[in-house]
């Protein structure tokens, strides 16, 4: 099994287009949570979200969804340095859930009201989730094997997981994985309905915290076989050490009570890169500030690492919940703070909760160096993953 | 990393219009297959019977779960259940869910936005929300069979049945699961049948689910499951093309990937994913002469029979299976099947370039 280690990256988040944009917004400890513009939230509970501002750019033409993740795709591949030969055999491994739902609802809309929209009844196409891995293959010209995965909140992670297989095994040098989820009227309706929400930035391991923030946003990262990265001199960002892949089979929005499936998750990673958990030095959690999340993930973190074992953080707090591609803007974030030495903070956080021992970086970034890091992603139906990461 | 395992066939469930049942039962339809009824009307579709699902769900599955994940769990527990796999005992590793779907739980989607539309806020129903992400018969399904390693759900246009279990094969084959379930399901819904025709997709639809029950086949030999077949070899890539398009290009590297990871000849036999429509089944041949040189093999789809949906592209790889054992290639039209033998190929091409390979003995 070879060495798989990140050579690109590329990120479209709620503080605007590029991975530059993200960590100067990160490293801040900046809130970008701010009320909805993209449609109208009269009468929700909430009406916040992490919006990415303009969308990135691009045509018209393509979804918002693809739009985000177009830029956030080719950043990655540009940050690589591959040429286009070493594109055509690149796999291209894809996280979504929501798909061009926001363009496909429009459509809908529009015709439950009975008027006409241009495009008709094929907008509906763009609500596949698999429609992004087909616009980025054909745009990209990237001719390697293609998956569209979706494990929901954990999509964007489980394709880094999927394509970092597909390089240790041999099947490719190169991949580029990540996720991509734009906001739609389904989705924001959905967690109010469910009553998951916070009417203010979401407060993530606070005490107090009532909820998520929903967001939106893209993030791909390249991985390479390390001794392909060498030969090419690419530059190398971190190691993607091990990953660990379970389900906890439980129920289909709630997580397992004693997040067993969690747990599980954290020690095949660590099993996977052969390292002990005193290795780990930080924690990019799940942290959805959901009362029940907040509360299982850090009983399963404490199950793995000891109490108090472990800096953790949830960026949450700052971008909101990006659905899918949330689990590879996290993995961004973990990446550039083992580059940087420099860990997040949980931006929002005042009145740590007790029941949560470890120090989760309250408001500040924190300056540390360390070896190791792992972030956590955990979806609805209880699919969760790990990614740990090392320091190239 | 150890070096690749041979994959075992241990268990088949098939739900879908024509057929219902194990592997037996669907080796008695193979035998001598028979269209399934078609709904009548413009455009013709092939549904499974209400009767049939009901059959085969308890009532409170029926009452709680969405028709789409009732589909999948049905057939997801006949493959259990053939294979006697019990996921509490016999691995440590436990079991993976790899589930291809081309439209997932369209119905519910279409009923959430359906709530608000008549009723504004009041009209949302928590309920259904979960439906509307596409992992909902994955995660309904893990419950039901206690899959608690790697769940994937995989999207993609025509092929997501092929691909799952090519996804799942490869997991077995390289070490990093031990037993995984692996199937496509897909449900009819009349606007996403709209969609599909307005997109060049001219396919007649069905619906339904195929799971297969995958095991490394020195651990299924250790305790006695039965071998219903072996997948040799897998792959999977792109040919370019724009979404929802069809591609000039012929040349692709999935078969022949698939054909040396299997480390066996030229396949005698195939099963295609053609499936009546013609500018994509007419890509689809020339893909495979350019693989396999000009000269015909004996082919099947089985889609004019069941019509198309990633239930039925899984079903291909259990039919190769039986075909394999059989010596017997059944007929699309239902006439006398073609005499075959030794190990053939599973095909999937998509619009859009999706491509998957599978060589099955």
């Amino acid at each position: 099994m070879r060495r798989t280690v990140v050579t690109g990256l590329g990120v479209v988040s709620p503080f605007g287009a590029g991975v530059k944009a993200y960590w100067a917004g990160l490293a801040a400890g900046a809130c970008a949570i701010r009320p909805l513009t993209l449609f109208e939230a009269t009468g929700f509970r909430c009406g916040l979200a992490g919006e990415v501002p303009d969308a990135a750019g691009g045509s018209l033409r393509r979804t918002r969804a693809d739009r985000l993740a177009l830029t956030a795709a080719r950043e990655a591949l540009d940050d690589a340095g591959l040429d286009a030969s070493e594109r055509r055999g690149t796999a291209l491994v894809v996280g979504a859930v929501g798909g061009g739902m926001f363009e496909a609802e429009a459509w809908y809309w529009a015709r439950a009201r009975g008027e006409r929209v241009p495009g008709g009844v094929s907008a509906l196409r763009t609500m596949l989730p698999g429609s992004h891995a087909a616009a980025l293959g054909h745009r990209l010209r990237l001719e390697g094997p293609r998956q569209t995965v979706v494990t929901a909140c954990s999509s964007g992670a489980v394709a880094v997981a999927e394509a970092a297989d597909l390089v240790a095994d041999g099947v490719v040098d190169v991949a580029i994985a990540g996720g991509v989820d734009a906001l739609t009227r389904l989705c924001f309706m959905g967690f109010n309905a469910l009553k998951l929400l916070d009417p203010e930035p979401c407060r993530p391991f606070d005490r107090d915290r009532r909820g998520m923030s929903i967001g939106e946003g893209a993030a791909f990262l390249v991985l390479e076989a390390a001794e392909h990265a060498r030969a090419r001199g690419a530059r190398v960002y971190a190691e993607l050490g091990g990953h660990g892949v379970t389900t906890d089979a439980f129920h289909v929005t709630a997580p397992q009570p004693d997040g067993g499936g969690m747990t599980r998750a954290m020690q095949a990673a660590l099993g996977a890169a052969g390292v002990p958990a005193t290795a780990v030095g930080y924690v990019n959690a799940h942290g959805t500030a959901t009362p029940q999340n907040d509360r299982i993930e850090a009983q399963a973190i404490a199950r793995v690492f000891g109490e108090g074992g472990v800096l953790v953080s949830s960026i949450k707090s700052m971008i909101g919940h990006a659905m899918a591609a949330s689990g590879s803007l996290e993995a961004v974030a973990t990446i550039l703070a083992l580059v940087h030495e420099l860990l997040p903070p949980t931006a929002s956080l005042v009145t740590p909760d007790p029941e949560v021992t470890f120090d989760c970086l309250p408001g500040v970034a924190r300056e540390a160096a360390v070896e190791c890091a792992i972030s956590n992603s955990f979806g609805f139906g209880g699919q969760n993953v790990t990614l740990l990461f090392r320091r190239a | 990393m150890t070096a690749r395992r041979g994959v075992a066939i241990t268990g088949v469930g098939v739900v879908n219009a024509g057929v219902v049942g194990p592997s037996a039962a669907l080796g008695a339809w193979l035998a001598r297959p028979r269209p399934a009824p078609r709904t009548p009307g413009p455009r013709p579709a092939v549904r499974v019977p209400e009767a049939t699902l009901s059959a085969l769900v308890d009532g409170g599955e029926a009452r709680r779960l969405s028709r789409v994940c009732q589909l999948t769990i049905a057939a997801a527990r006949l493959a259990v259940g053939e294979s006697g796999f019990d996921p509490n005992r016999d691995l440590s590793r436990g079991l993976g869910l790899v589930i291809g779907t081309e439209l997932g739980d369209f119905t519910s989607t279409i009923a959430f936005a359906d709530g608000y539309l008549a009723r504004g806020p009041a009209g949302l129903s928590p309920l259904l929300f979960p439906n509307t992400v596409m992992n909902t018969m994955a995660a309904t399904t893990a419950i039901a069979v206690v899959a608690r390693e790697l769940t994937l759900t995989l999207n993609v246009p025509t092929v997501a049945g092929e691909l799952a279990i090519a996804r799942a094969a490869a997991a077995v084959a390289s070490g990093r699961a031990d037993a995984v379930l692996a199937g496509g399901v897909d449900e009819l819904n009349p606007l996403v049948g709209d969609m599909l025709e307005v997109l060049g997709d001219h396919d007649v639809r069905g619906e339904g689910a195929a799971f297969v029950m995958l095991e490394a086949e020195s651990s299924a030999r250790e305790r006695g499951a039965p071998v219903l077949g072996r997948i040799h070899g897998t792959a999977w890539g792109s040919l370019p093309a724009r979404p929802w398009g069809l591609g000039r290009r012929a040349s692709s590297r999935a078969v022949a990937e698939a054909l040396e990871r299997a480390r066996l000849g030229p396949p005698g036999w195939i099963y295609a994913s053609a499936s009546g429509d013609a500018e994509r089944d007419a890509w689809e041949a020339r893909v495979l002469a350019d693989a396999l040189g000009p000269a015909s093999r004996p082919t099947s789809s089985l889609s004019p029979l069941l019509g198309h949906c990633a239930g039925v592209g899984a079903l291909r790889v259990a039919a190769a299976a039986w075909t394999a054992r059989s010596g017997l290639l059944p007929d699309d039209a239902g006439d006398e099947p073609t005499r075959v033998s030794g190990p053939g190929l599973v095909h999937g091409l998509a619009r859009g370039g999706g491509h998957v390979a599978l060589v099955v003995g």
